[in-house]
């Protein structure tokens, strides 16, 4: 039977990388949408941006609610010590929000578009940092004082730009993968090239993280799983590249759900031993109300997709 | 070390936390109830469409991109700023939320995600659904709605009336506590209200030419009709008041005068919209253009953030009764803190510690930061420099070690006689316009006199 942590642990990992999925393809489509201009995928990319980013935004409370539980003391202090600078990432995301339904709107003329699709991708790319700086700083208890004292509202570190750069060439092959299935052959293939590029950054910037973690990067062998799984990734986009009508892009959707779910776990691995939940939270009640309530929604949002489609 | 967690304090200048953390959480609430109340409006309106009733179903459409883009986007994202900014404010006491009622949160998440999820399906999709489709569409987005407001609602009263929770710790004590229901109800009313009075708007901004007012007219009444719940708000507002512990009664009702000021507020601007809404609009079938509209939304946004604040203010000292003070210390830790003192455990020092004359007055600000900052400023909202510039330094004194007798609603002070002295002394010496250099205040019998106070005034 699994302990409450580990539950915790789990539900963190799992909701973060929906969460993951779909800011990824907010992030990455905000930039496609603005570089490929007025290709149909384009328009189709830009119709669904607001759509997917309120997704993106209500898939995010869970992570949010579980960091609470397992890493509460750090993740309040590191909100504290970066204060007013911390908070800006709500207004970004106000502006980021409304700057996609401009350039969705017919109304908006191409300028225009343009315009909102470069506020909305500068707004998007500076919470994208914020959460690697706060990331970091959760980390670096051995900072916090001085920090403080010193008066600091940015934290600086080579790991944060690295995280970073990560989290983008990531989400440039999420968004490649839930693109491509939509998309015709010509456009699969540029995606493919894309997703083969954003993987190589990815790993560029993972690799050069890793040589500067202190700790055991392997992750009881998810790294291994990770990189079995980017492989896959690479291997179907270049399948997908060559033959676009082909099986290549159910290998690299299966490649890069392995890799997403293996790198969440990465990605926690070096926190575990700091988790610190509390005593009261382990024993607190409502786990059933919560299990039904998650069986009543998946069925709840299958009727819906059935009742669009039908 | 005392176990009590310590956070590094922010600082927001002449900006009380209070009002952050109010101007965020009125902003959320409104437009919260807003999208619940757009939900029910939404399903009524879709109905009379279906029963033949002209114009319902272009304002259905029309009022559904208004509910997207103002509540989907800024009501989701005031949700999580107020998530962020109640950390700012109450590091502890959201946290103990969390740790309470996390599975109750994560249930509260479900409905709103499938809430969205909803609302987005109809938004893009309502075109080509059938009736039948479109209703049953409708009727989860409103469902999922109001059981969000169910579960954040059962989470939000526990902090002003645990109840049995307070002993027993158990999560549906706490959860159904006394002031669920009313509260619960009155929330319902007001939602409804405020979609009806949002819809108002809409409706006058829809594009029918000047001699087609009779058909605006028939859906200005149709909309009004979801302000009819507002009838019974005064009974509920009784039944709120019934279950708040007499204390906090006290002081809404006559105790504490900007408290009972806000009452007055939001029971009159409710009133005031009540008796057009329901008297005017659905039984003299009176007709209301856009710009009055507007003012009733206005007014019902001050209603609002009125009951907001009293709702806020009626906890003090608390911010979960009995259980934890404003301060985010809990009662039982007092009488350590008495004995060891409040600074002596806190790693953050002062930020601008070179611009205090002397230690004491250094320790005095960290006192300030740890037991006042989170209600008080120095010189900007609620300022300590103004509350206190008329008091005598033995008055200061006395006052202090005495809080909770100086007045009901203020946590019993949670530091030593040193502490005590050390905050006189830098009271004193911002309202002496904060000298070059201050005499360090070391007589023992002023301790002793201090420490004499504290023991008369126990935790």
């Amino acid at each position: 039977m699994m302990d409450q942590k580990s539950l915790y642990l789990v539900l963190f990992v799992l909701t973060w990388a929906l969460h993951a999925v779909f800011v990824g393809y907010v992030v990455a489509g905000t930039a496609f949408a603005l570089v490929r201009r007025s290709s149909p995928l384009a328009e189709q990319v830009r119709d669904r941006l607001p759509f997917m980013l309120g997704c993106g935004i209500t898939a995010g409370v869970a992570p949010l609610l579980f960091i609470q539980l397992l890493h509460q003391r750090r993740f309040y202090t590191a909100n504290l010590l970066l204060g007013p600078r911390w908070i800006l990432v709500v207004p970004a995301l106000v502006v980021g929000f409304y700057a996609l339904y401009v350039a969705k709107s017919s109304k908006s003329s191409p300028r225009w578009r343009q315009r909102a699709l470069a506020v909305g991708l500068g707004a998007f790319a500076f919470v994208a940092y914020s959460w690697s700086e706060l990331h970091e700083l959760m980390a670096a208890d051995d900072r916090w004082r001085a920090f403080y004292e010193a008066g600091h509202r940015v934290y600086t570190a080579i790991e944060i730009p690295l995280r970073t750069a990560m989290f983008l060439g990531g989400a440039v092959a999420l968004f490649a993968t839930v693109t491509a299935w939509s998309a015709d052959a010509a456009a699969r293939a540029r995606l493919a090239i894309g997703a083969i590029g954003g993987i190589a950054v990815a790993a560029l910037a993972g690799g050069v993280l890793a040589s500067r973690a202190t700790h055991d990067v392997a992750a009881h062998g998810w790294l291994y799983i990770l990189i079995a799984g980017a492989i896959a990734t690479v291997a179907g986009w270049a399948w997908t590249w060559r033959a676009p009508e082909g099986a290549g892009l159910t290998l690299a959707t299966a490649g890069t759900t392995i890799a997403l779910v293996a790198a969440a776990v990465v990605r926690e691995a070096p926190r575990i031993a700091t988790i610190e939940t509390s005593d009261n939270a382990v024993v607190a009640g409502g786990f059933v109300v919560f299990a039904i309530t998650i069986v009543i929604g998946i069925a709840a949002i299958a009727w819906i997709l059935r009742t669009i489609r039908a | 070390m005392s176990g009590i967690p310590h956070y590094p304090v922010n600082d927001f200048g002449p900006l009380m936390k209070g009002l952050v953390i109010g101007g965020v959480g009125i902003l959320h609430v409104f437009l919260a109830q807003f999208a619940i109340g757009g939900g029910l409006l939404l399903v009524y309106f879709e109905r009379q469409a279906q029963k033949g009733l002209v114009d319902a179903r272009t304002f259905v459409d029309g009022f559904f991109k208004v509910l997207v883009l103002v509540s989907f986007v800024l009501g989701a994202l005031t949700g999580v700023a107020i998530w962020f900014t109640t950390i700012a404010v109450g590091a502890r006491t959201i946290g103990l939320m969390i740790d309470e009622f996390h599975w109750l949160w994560g249930t509260e998440w479900v409905w709103f995600a499938i809430e969205v999820c909803a609302g987005y399906a109809f938004y893009r999709c309502s075109d080509r659904l059938s009736n039948q489709a479109r209703l049953r569409l409708l009727a989860l987005y409103a469902a999922a709605a109001w059981m969000s407001l169910f579960w954040i609602n059962g989470i939000l009263s526990w902090q002003l009336t645990p109840g049995d929770w307070v002993t027993s710790h158990g999560v549906w004590d706490g959860f159904f506590n006394a002031g669920f229901w009313p509260s619960l109800l009155f929330r319902t009313c007001v939602a409804a209200t405020l979609a009806g009075l949002a819809a108002c708007i809409v409706i006058n901004t829809m594009p029918f030419s000047d001699d087609e007012r009779a058909r605006r007219a028939v859906l200005i009444r149709h909309a009004a009709r979801l302000a009819l719940p507002m009838a019974a708000m005064p009974l509920l507002a009784v039944w709120y008041f019934a279950v708040l512990p007499a204390d906090s009664r006290g002081w809404l009702l006559g105790g504490s005068m900007p408290m009972m000021m806000f009452v007055a507020v939001a029971a009159g601007a409710s009133v005031l919209i009540g008796g057009y809404v329901i008297v005017g609009l659905v039984f003299k079938r009176l007709y209301i253009n856009g710009a009055t509209a507007t003012l009733l939304l206005v007014l019902a946004f001050a209603a609002t953030g009125a009951g907001e604040f009293v709702r806020e203010g009626a906890r003090k000292p608390y911010t979960v009764r009995d259980t934890l003070y404003s301060t985010s210390i809990a009662p039982g830790e007092v009488a350590h803190l008495r004995e060891v003192g409040v600074t002596v455990d806190d790693p953050y020092p002062l930020r601008d510690a070179a611009q205090y004359p002397q230690a004491q007055v250094q320790r005095g600000a960290l006192v300030e930061r740890a037991l006042c900052d989170a209600c008080h400023t120095m010189r900007g909202a609620n300022a300590l420099v103004e509350l206190s510039r008329t008091w005598t330094v033995e008055q200061a004194r006395l006052n202090i070690a005495k809080l909770q007798k100086t007045k009901g609603f203020m946590p019993p002070f949670a530091g030593n006689a040193g502490d005590v002295e050390a905050l006189v002394q830098l009271l004193e010496w911002e309202i002496a316009d904060r000298p070059p250099t201050w005499p360090t205040s070391d007589d023992p019998g002023v301790l002793a006199r201090i420490a004499t106070y504290l023991a008369e005034a126990p935790p």
